[in-house]
C-alpha cells in the first residue's frame, strides 16, 4: 500500500507516491490546465494502474479540494517546509519558485515555520515572467537552458513588469546584446525578485518547478549563496510533505 | 491543516444591535436627505477625522466622503467607478476611496440612491484635516471646484514623534482660523457653549466606543474586527452628537451580556489576531467567514482601535481637539506607532498580526518601513503581510491571500 500526495498548482499538478517507510517512490506531473479535477484524476489513475493506493490522498495547492477521491487538504507551504526539514533536519531558508507564486519560508531548528512570505500579485520573480518572455522571444523554456550555456556576460534587466521587461529586452537586442546573455539576465531578474522577499538566514534550499526546469537558476543561486542547494525532485516536495504531515511516523 | 474547512463553521454570531445600528444610520441619512432636499439646513462635508464637532456645533448636517467611499467598496462597486476617475487624470495608485468616489460622482451614481437620494448631498462648504493624509485635501478640492463652494482645512504635521505644545498650538490656531469662513456659510455665529457641548458628546461617544472595543480583551472575544468595522459607522459620522452616544450604550450593553454569558464572536475561538491596516471592504464578509472557519478572531485593529478621541475635553475644546486629532495613530511617527501596537498586542492577548499592505493607502500600510520586523523582534509575535487594497479589488489576489492566511494559522498552531 502506498500513500499519495498531490500538489495541485496553478501551472502543474504534481503527484508523489510514498511507501510505508515514508520514502518517495514514484513521481508524476501533468499540466493543470483549466480543470483541477481532470488533472488530479490523471495523477490518481497514473499511479493506480500499477500501485495499490491507501486513501485518503493528501493534497495541497490552489486546487487542493478539487479532487474526486477521498482527500485531506493541507497548507502547501507547511507541507513544503515539512518535506524540506525531513530531508535536511536543520534550520533552512526555502525559496520556492513556481508558476504563479514565489515563496520564502523560514524553518526553525524544530522544523516549524517561523515565517513565510509570498510574492506580490505580479508576475515578477515567478515562472509566468519567464514563460511570457520566452513566448515573446519565440524560444521554448527548454531551449533557455541550452542558450544560457553560451552566455559570456550578464545583461541586467531592470523592469519588474513583464511587459516593460519585454520592451527592455527588445531595446537590448537592438543594441546588440546576445540571446544567451539576455537569458542569464532574465534568470538573475527572477533570483533578485525572490531574494528580496526576506533575508536568507539559514541554509538556502531552492525548490519548485522553475528551478527544476531551469537548473541554471540553481547554479546562479550558488554564485550568491555557495552553501545553497536544491534537492532532487524539488517540485514534488509539497506533495511529499502533505503525506508526511499526516503520517509522521514511518514504519521500520 | 485545512481539513477542518470541510466542516460548516462559517456561521457568524450576529450582534443583536445590528438593527439599532441600521436605524441609527438610516436616521442620519434621512437628516442629510432632508437637508439636501429642503435646504433647511446647511451641509458641510468633512474628512473622517476632521473637525466634525465644530461643524455640528454650527448647525450643519455633516457628510463624510470617506464613509461614502467605504460604502462603494463594501458594495463591491469601486472597480466600476475607479476607471472613470483615472480617465479624468486621477492615478490608480492614489487613494481608491478618492478614485471610486469621484468616479461614481462622474457617473452620477451613488449607493445613497437606494435610500432615495437623487445624488450625494450638495455641499455648502468642505472642511478637511490632513492628519490622516494629504489626499483628503485633493479629494475635497475636486468637489470645491465642481460645486464652486468654499473649502477650508487644518494642516497637521505628519509623523509626529512628540506632541509638543507648538504642534498643539498650531493645530488649535488653525481651528480658530477656519471659524469665520465656516460661520459665513453656516449663517450663524460660533457659539462656544454649543461647541463645548458637541466636544463633550464626541468625548462621551469615543469613551463608549473604546469600552466597546475593550470588550474584545475578554477571552473568548464577544466582538471581532468585522463587526467593529461596520459598527464604527456612528463614531465616524455622528461624532459630536447624542445619536452616537445613544447607539454605543446599546451596543455596549449587548457586549457586556455576551461577556457575562461567554458568547463569542467566533464560536470556537482558538487564535487571536491583530489586523493592521485598512479593511478589505469588498471581501469583508468572505474574510469574516474564512477566519471563523479557522477558529480565529480578529480581536483588535489599528483601523477601529485608533478611532478613540477621548482626550476631547469640553472644558478646553480647542486645545483638546488639537490634541485628540494630532494624537491619532496614523499621524504619529513609527516609534510611537510601535509602542501603541506593542501595548495593544498585550492588552488583547494577541497571538499573531496581519498587515494589510493596501496598494493605494500608503499612510495606512504600516509594513513599508520595517515596523513589522522591529515589532517582531520586540514581541516575538509572528506576523503575515498580505497585499491588497481597501477598495480596488484589482489589487487583491483572493486565492493567494486565502492560502497565506490558512498557512499563517497553521503556523500559529505549530503544525509540523
Amino acid at each position: 500500500m502506498y500513500r499519495l500526495g498531490i500538489d495541485l498548482g496553478s501551472s502543474y499538478t504534481k503527484g508523489v507516491l510514498v511507501d510505508s517507510a515514508n520514502r518517495m517512490v514514484a513521481f508524476h506531473c501533468v499540466k493543470t490546465g483549466y480543470d483541477f479535477r481532470k488533472a488530479s484524476e490523471k495523477i490518481v489513475s497514473y499511479f493506480a494502474e500499477n500501485h495499490e493506493i491507501e486513501y485518503p490522498a493528501y493534497t495541497s495547492g490552489y486546487g487542493r479540494e478539487q479532487i474526486d477521491v477521498p482527500f485531506v487538504s493541507n497548507s502547501e507551504l507547511i507541507s513544503l517546509a515539512k518535506a524540506v526539514y525531513e530531508i535536511y533536519q536543520r534550520p533552512c531558508s526555502i525559496i520556492d519558485i513556481g508558476g504563479q507564486d514565489t515563496k520564502f519560508i523560514q524553518v526553525n531548528a524544530r522544523g516549524q515555520v517561523d515565517k513565510f512570505k509570498m510574492n506580490r500579485k505580479c508576475a515578477a520573480g515567478t515562472g509566468s515572467f519567464l514563460e511570457e518572455i520566452a513566448f515573446r522571444l519565440d524560444v521554448t523554456p527548454e531551449e533557455f537552458t541550452e542558450f544560457a550555456k553560451n552566455a559570456t556576460q550578464e545583461v541586467k534587466i531592470n523592469s519588474y513588469c513583464t511587459v516593460f521587461a519585454i520592451s527592455e529586452i527588445i531595446g537590448m537586442i537592438k543594441n546588440g546584446a546576445t540571446l544567451p546573455n539576455i537569458i542569464i539576465g532574465i534568470y538573475n531578474s527572477i533570483i533578485l525578485r525572490s531574494i528580496e522577499l526576506s533575508l536568507v538566514e539559514d541554509h538556502l534550499v531552492i525548490t519548485g518547478g522553475l528551478p527544476a526546469m531551469h537548473p541554471t537558476i540553481i547554479s546562479l543561486f550558488k554564485e550568491r549563496y555557495p552553501d545553497s542547494d536544491s534537492p532532487e525532485h524539488s517540485q514534488f516536495l509539497a506533495a511529499y510533505g502533505c503525506v508526511l504531515l499526516n503520517n509522521p511516523k514511518a514504519e521500520k | 491543516m485545512s481539513d477542518k474547512l470541510t466542516q460548516d463553521k462559517t456561521e457568524l454570531v450576529k450582534l443583536r444591535s445590528a438593527g439599532d445600528l441600521r436605524n441609527t444610520m438610516d436616521a442620519y441619512f434621512a437628516r442629510l436627505k432632508e437637508a439636501a432636499e429642503t435646504r433647511s439646513r446647511k451641509i458641510a462635508w468633512c474628512t473622517s477625522v476632521g473637525p466634525a464637532e465644530l461643524l455640528y456645533s454650527l448647525g450643519f448636517e455633516v457628510y463624510f466622503p470617506e464613509n461614502h467611499g467605504a460604502m462603494l467598496g463594501a458594495g463591491k462597486n469601486a472597480d466600476k467607478y475607479i476607471p472613470t476617475a483615472v480617465a479624468h487624470g486621477y492615478s490608480p495608485d492614489i487613494c481608491s476611496y478618492l478614485t471610486s468616489d469621484i468616479g461614481a460622482f462622474l457617473q452620477n451614481e451613488t449607493p445613497l440612491q437606494k435610500s432615495g437620494f437623487s445624488s450625494i448631498p450638495r455641499p455648502d462648504i468642505l472642511v478637511y484635516n490632513t492628519n490622516q493624509c494629504k489626499e483628503v485635501e485633493d479629494w475635497l478640492s475636486f468637489y470645491a471646484r465642481h460645486f464652486q463652494v468654499p473649502i477650508v482645512g487644518i494642516h497637521t504635521p505628519l509623523c509626529i514623534p512628540d506632541l509638543s505644545p507648538e504642534i498643539i498650538r498650531s493645530v488649535s490656531d488653525q481651528y480658530h482660523r477656519i471659524i469665520p469662513e465656516v460661520e459665513k456659510v453656516a449663517g450663524r455665529k460660533f457659539d462656544m457653549d454649543r461647541f463645548r457641548e458637541t466636544v463633550g458628546l464626541s468625548h462621551d461617544g469615543c469613551v463608549l466606543w473604546r469600552h466597546v472595543l475593550e470588550k474584545a480583551r475578554h477571552i473568548p472575544s464577544p466582538v471581532n474586527f468585522f463587526d467593529s468595522a461596520i459598527h464604527m459607522g456612528p463614531i465616524v459620522v455622528m461624532r459630536g452628537t447624542r445619536y452616537a452616544v445613544d447607539y454605543y450604550k446599546i451596543l455596549l450593553t449587548e457586549l457586556e451580556e455576551r461577556v457575562n454569558t461567554n458568547i463569542s464572536a467566533v464560536p470556537d475561538e482558538r487564535f487571536r489576531i491583530y489586523w493592521e491596516g485598512m479593511p478589505i471592504w469588498y471581501r469583508l464578509s468572505s474574510l469574516a467567514k474564512l477566519f471563523a472557519k479557522l477558529d480565529t478572531c480578529i480581536v483588535a485593529s489599528t483601523y477601529c482601535n485608533s478611532w478613540v478621541f477621548d482626550d476631547l475635553d469640553p472644558a478646553d475644546p480647542f486645545e483638546s481637539s488639537a490634541l485628540a486629532y494630532s494624537k491619532l495613530f496614523i499621524v504619529r511617527s513609527d516609534t510611537v506607532k510601535e509602542k501603541i501596537l506593542e501595548q495593544l498586542l498585550k492588552e488583547f492577548t494577541v497571538q499573531g498580526i496581519i498587515y494589510h499592505d493596501s496598494k493605494t493607502c500608503a499612510r495606512n500600510s504600516n509594513n513599508r518601513f520595517g515596523l513589522q520586523n522591529r515589532l517582531f523582534k520586540q514581541t516575538g509575535i509572528p506576523y503575515l503581510e498580505i497585499n491588497g487594497d481597501l477598495n480596488d479589488p484589482r489589487c487583491y489576489s483572493e486565492e493567494q491571500s486565502i492560502i497565506a492566511i490558512e498557512t499563517f494559522i497553521d503556523q500559529l498552531a505549530g503544525k509540523m
